[in-house]
C-alpha cells in the first residue's frame, strides 16, 4: 500500500505517520505540504490512501482533492481537518473524500480510518 | 530576547489551528453561518510592536475587547472587529440598536476566545482560568493604556482571521503570552515535537 500525507505542519504529518507506521508497518509513505506537491506525487506514484488537510498554503485541500481524484480515481482520500462544522465535512463528502476526520490523529483514530477504508 | 524557532513555530501554529477550529465550530453554530478557516501568523513582538499594531487596527475597528487568562500558560487575548462586520453583523443576527449589538459582539467574543484558549491549554496538557471580570470592552481611544499590556515586555501573538464570508464579517484575534510563560511554552512546542519523533 501507497499512502500520501498532505499537511502544511510538520507535526501534524509526524503525527499522523507515527500512527499509520504502527498499525501497518512497512508502509510506504510520501509527503506533501501543499495540494500542487500532492498532485505531483500523485502524477508519479500509485497512491492508494490519501490523507489531506484542508487549510494549507499554495493550494488547499478543497482546490486539490478533485484534482487528485481526476488523476486517479480509484484513490481514497481521507480529510483530516481541525474544521469540524457541518458544512466543512458535507463539502468534502460531495467533493470525492471517502471520510472526514477532525484532527489531531492518534493510534485510535487511526485504527479506525483503517478500518473503514 | 526569546526567539521562536521554526518548529516551535509549526508546532504551535498546528496546535492553534486544532484549537480554533473547535472555537469556531462553536461560533459557526451560534451565528447559523459558515467560517473559513486561515492560517494562524505566530510572531514574537516587542510590546511596543504590539501597540503599533493595535493602533493600526484602531482606526477601521469598532470594538476591541480582551480577556486575560491565567496557569502555567498565562496572558491575554484580544479581539477586534472591523465597523463594516459590526453593521453586518448587526443585519444577520436583525439586531436594532446599538447596545443589542455589543452585547452580542461580547457574547460572541466570549465564546471564542475562552473555548480558544481553554483548547489550546488542553493541547498542552495544561489548565487556565479566567480572571473576573471574565472579558471586557474596551473602548478603541484607551489600547494603548490598557494595564495588562504593560506588564510584558514580550510576547508571542498568534494571530488569525475569523472570517464569515457570505456573511461580510471579519475578526482579528490574537493570543498573547506572558513573558514568565514564553520558555515554559517553549519547552511544551519542543516535547510535543519529540514526542513525534
Amino acid at each position: 500500500m501507497k499512502y500520501l500525507v498532505t499537511d502544511d505542519s510538520k507535526l501534524a504529518r509526524l503525527s499522523l505517520i507515527k500512527s499509520l507506521k504502527t498499525l501497518t508497518g512497512e508502509a510506504e509513505i510520501f509527503q506533501a505540504t501543499n495540494g500542487v506537491e500532492a498532485i505531483k506525487i500523485m502524477e508519479d506514484e500509485k497512491v492508494d490512501v490519501v490523507f489531506l488537510d484542508l487549510t494549507m498554503p499554495v493550494m488547499d485541500g478543497y482546490e486539490a482533492l478533485p484534482k487528485l481524484l481526476e488523476l486517479n480515481n480509484k484513490v481514497k482520500v481521507v480529510v483530516v481537518s481541525a474544521d469540524v462544522q457541518t458544512q466543512a465535512k458535507n463539502k468534502v463528502i460531495a467533493l470525492g473524500a471517502q471520510l472526514h476526520v477532525q484532527k489531531p490523529i492518534n493510534i485510535d483514530k487511526m485504527q479506525e480510518i483503517l478500518e473503514i477504508i | 530576547m526569546y526567539n521562536i524557532t521554526e518548529d516551535e513555530k509549526d508546532v504551535l501554529q498546528e496546535l492553534m489551528n486544532v484549537a480554533y477550529g473547535s472555537a469556531t465550530a462553536v461560533v459557526a453554530e451560534m451565528l447559523e453561518a459558515f467560517a473559513t478557516l486561515s492560517i494562524p501568523n505566530i510572531q514574537v513582538m516587542q510590546v511596543n510592536e504590539l501597540l503599533q499594531t493595535f493602533e493600526s487596527l484602531k482606526n477601521k475597528s469598532y470594538y476591541f475587547s480582551t480577556q486575560a487568562f491565567a496557569g502555567e500558560f498565562s496572558g491575554e487575548s484580544a479581539f477586534f472587529i472591523d465597523t463594516t462586520s459590526a453593521k453586518n453583523l448587526a443585519k444577520h443576527l436583525e439586531v436594532e440598536s446599538d447596545e443589542d449589538l455589543d452585547d452580542a459582539i461580547l457574547e460572541l467574543t466570549n465564546v471564542l476566545t475562552s473555548t480558544l484558549t481553554t483548547k489550546l491549554a488542553e493541547e498542552m496538557d495544561t489548565e487556565v482560568s479566567f480572571s473576573l471580570p471574565n472579558i471586557f470592552h474596551v473602548p478603541l481611544a484607551e489600547i494603548a493604556g490598557v494595564k495588562t499590556f504593560q506588564s510584558y515586555s514580550q510576547v508571542i501573538v498568534i494571530d488569525t482571521q475569523l472570517i464569515f464570508e457570505n456573511q461580510k464579517i471579519n475578526g482579528e484575534i490574537f493570543i498573547l503570552t506572558k513573558d514568565e510563560s514564553i520558555q515554559w511554552l517553549k519547552q511544551k512546542l519542543n516535547y510535543i515535537l519529540d514526542q513525534m519523533i
